[in-house]
């Protein structure tokens, strides 16, 4: 009756060679003009949304501060409000499991699915499946997993994962979603019009969500104090799937635990506002009891699995726990421009864009992403937009540091550190730290650097591909400004 | 021998508190920063009620004023006007039997009243694809964004609202909030929350394909709001 579960399997995530390709997808995605069309045209509709809806500066700072500190709060009581979360959701008739790895929480679900006898899922949309690769696990032990996310559901029909993590297919055009469907669905009658590409989605999810046994999705904000698992969207199948089907999972990262319910209003109105520019989703659903007896509906069993998957490594450091504020709106890829260019899917990684940089590291280690923090040209848009004020520029100089550093092999390093070192760079540093030094090392040797600067090769590597070489001036600064000013 | 994967999750759990509690125990709570939020303006409520509506039309929902009387009746036209037939409502709800009077005192009408009393396993099938229509009351409204919150119980379950692709909404203005935070305090939801929950501020809407807005999604293409003025 039982599936049969192989030994636990600490394979690394499959994201980490995708992300490892970074340079070879920028390439290919950069040379898409369709694709950075369809980026560019989404990335501005986003952005200007989201300034629309917050009309005074002065109430954006406000909550910016507010739920920045919320989230620090919470970062900073996180294993005493974990264990809060857990015995209010007990209390309340909610099994709670725990797992460290992809492998573990991908385990536990599927364990709990085959103690149901389930065969048939529908999955409302969660990032954190994504980070698991959910969907290849349980189709591998031959259960039928379904995207109910419109945009996720586009995503599952191409075989491909999102590209952004409010909007997963906004890769694609309509022209490109109604070929999907033509290929995929029988009976499709072709058509461009998005309604009618909508209501084809409709036809089919409805059937899904009928039959379905178990519902999977993820967690914007668990509520510590009442025990209470929040779900915003607009769409109605994240209600679809935590309601209709008799097993309802819910699985989330351990830093989306809040204190106190009152936190979640503030938040609320700024992730939503950040993310697309609404003062509230369509939906926000609550969720705090499995079916109670007298009710008609709901699910009878309710289980939250709890992901580590690398946060507590970036909890470990007070600089990098800011990563954990993050509440995933997506403001920062919104308004990257590298994102905006080389799309989602280049970076390789499940949370694409600024964020994405700085988390990913977390997840699959430094040497799998250490070209990620470097993909970035510091002009600081993400931290300035984030709602929780996560000072991304700066983590991306600390992992840059972190990836070419001297590898210690101390327990508390991160994952993969010193993994971007090179022996050569590493030494021109070094002797470029000592010349500025010392004073008389540095006078003589930008003395040599001037006279010498006809041997200045034109080629510089990478640097002149798209570049000319830079140009030595025939004397250093000092010498000029020492002829300028007349003595005494 | 190889864990139990319920016994590698008690494993797991002591090993992330662990980790985490390495980090922060002992720490000073009372040098956390003050959390300042925002003031936003006290508005009238006739103000208050504006916005409301507003906000709601702007999301697609069609906000309907009527009087304490009229409700059913509206409520009634407004599916004659769609030429439906059946209208869901929940068992016990307190809008089933002023209801089924105002059908039965005009008995040319042709709508049919179905209750909900069933588990929805055991009508999957009529709920997805026999049912029209449903109707359900609100227990508050938030004034900043236009929207309705709903309280599911065993008499309007929360399906009620979700499946049929019509959702008829009967609200009170006295059940008006200025906003979310104010709603949660004032009424200490901390002390008594239910099973679930919902807010809903529209119809179902999906921007997932080039970002072009589609209605009716998932849940209900339309969402009609009866709005009672019971202020004045």
């Amino acid at each position: 009756m039982t599936v049969k579960i192989q030994e636990p399997e600490q394979s690394e995530s499959k994201y980490a060679e995708t992300a490892r390709a970074f340079r070879q997808n920028v390439k290919k995605d950069l040379a898409n003009a369709e694709l950075r069309e369809n980026f560019h045209g989404a990335m501005n509709y986003l952005m200007a949304k989201r300034a629309a809806s917050f009309p005074s500066d002065d109430e954006l700072e406000t909550l910016r501060n507010q739920c920045k500190l919320i989230k620090q709060r919470a970062l900073l009581k996180l294993p005493y409000l974990l264990e809060k979360l857990e015995s209010n959701l007990q209390a309340n008739g909610i099994h709670v499991h725990w797992a460290e790895t992809i492998t573990d929480a991908n385990e536990i679900i599927a364990q709990v699915i085959t103690s149901k006898n389930g065969k048939h899922i529908v999955k409302g949309k969660s990032m954190v499946s994504e980070e698991t690769a959910l969907n290849d696990y349980l189709h591998a032990r031959d259960m039928e997993i379904l995207e109910s996310d419109m945009g996720e559901y586009i995503v599952q029909l191409a075989h491909e994962h999102p590209s952004h993590i409010i909007m997963p297919a906004i890769h694609q055009n309509k022209k490109q979603v109604a070929d999907l469907f033509d290929k995929h669905i029988d009976g499709f009658d072709y058509t461009t019009d998005v309604d009618a590409l909508i209501g084809e989605g409709r036809r089919i999810l409805r059937d899904k969500f009928c039959h379905a046994d178990v519902g999977i999705t993820g967690v914007n904000f668990a509520v510590a104090e009442t025990g209470t698992l929040c779900l915003v969207e607009n769409e109605g199948n994240g209600q679809m799937s935590s309601a209709v089907p008799n097993v309802h999972i819910a699985l989330t990262g351990i830093e989306k635990v809040v204190e106190l319910l009152e936190d979640v209003p503030p938040l609320l109105s700024l992730l939503t506002r950040s993310a697309t520019g609404q003062a509230i989703t369509t939906y926000f659903n609550m969720i705090t009891k499995p079916r109670q007896s007298d009710e008609k509906d709901g699910p009878e069993e309710v289980h939250l699995v709890l992901l580590d998957n690398g946060r507590s490594q970036a909890f470990a450091d007070e600089e990098l726990r800011q990563t954990l504020q993050c509440i995933r709106c997506g403001a920062c890829m919104n308004h990257c421009p590298v994102y905006t260019r080389i799309g989602g899917h280049a970076y390789g990684t499940v949370y694409p864009g600024p964020i994405g940089k700085i988390i990913s590291p977390h997840m699959l280690g430094l040497e799998a992403t250490k070209d990620l923090p470097t993909a970035s040209s510091l002009c600081g848009a993400c931290g300035e937009v984030c709602p929780v004020k996560i000072p991304i520029p700066k983590i991306l100089q600390r992992l840059r540091t972190e990836s070419v550093k001297v590898h210690s092999g101390s327990p508390d390093e991160l994952k993969g550190a010193g993994s971007n070192r090179k022996p050569m760079e590493a030494t021109i540093w070094k002797i470029w730290s000592f010349i500025h030094k010392h004073q008389g090392m540095y006078r003589f040797s930008m003395w040599v650097a001037t006279r010498l600067r006809g041997l200045l090769p034109s080629k510089l590597g990478v640097w002149t591909q798209v570049r000319s070489a830079p140009q030595l001036a025939p004397k250093t600064l000092h010498e000029r400004i020492q002829a300028r000013q007349p003595r005494g | 021998m190889v864990m139990d994967i319920f016994e590698r999750s008690q494993a797991a759990r002591t090993s992330i508190l662990n980790k985490l509690k390495q980090q922060v125990e002992g720490a000073d709570y009372s040098k956390l920063p003050a959390e300042k939020g925002f003031c936003y303006p006290q508005l009238p409520v006739a103000d208050m009620l504006e916005n409301f509506v507003e906000h709601l039309q702007a999301n697609h929902a069609q906000v309907i004023s009527v009087s304490a009387e009229n409700v059913y009746q509206v409520a009634i036209n407004q599916l004659r006007e769609r030429g439906i037939e059946k209208l869901l409502c929940g068992k016990g709800s307190v809008l089933a039997e002023p209801l089924q009077a105002t059908l039965d005192s005009a008995p040319e009408q042709t709508l049919k009243l179905s209750i909900y009393d069933s588990h929805l396993a055991d009508c999957k099938q009529e709920m997805f694809y026999d049912m029209p229509a449903s109707i359900s009351s609100s227990r508050w409204l938030i004034a900043e964004t236009g929207t309705l919150v709903l309280w599911p119980s065993a008499s309007e379950p929360r399906t009620l609202s979700l499946i049929p692709p019509v959702h008829i909404v009967v609200a009170y203005a006295s059940t008006l909030h200025a906003n979310f935070a104010t709603l949660i305090h004032n009424n200490q939801w901390q002390a008594q929350m239910p099973t679930n929950v919902l807010l809903i501020s529209g119809p179902s809407k999906t921007a997932d394909i080039q970002q072009t807005l589609a209605f009716g999604a998932h849940g209900p293409k339309e969402l009609i709001v009866l709005l009672v003025n019971d202020l004045i």
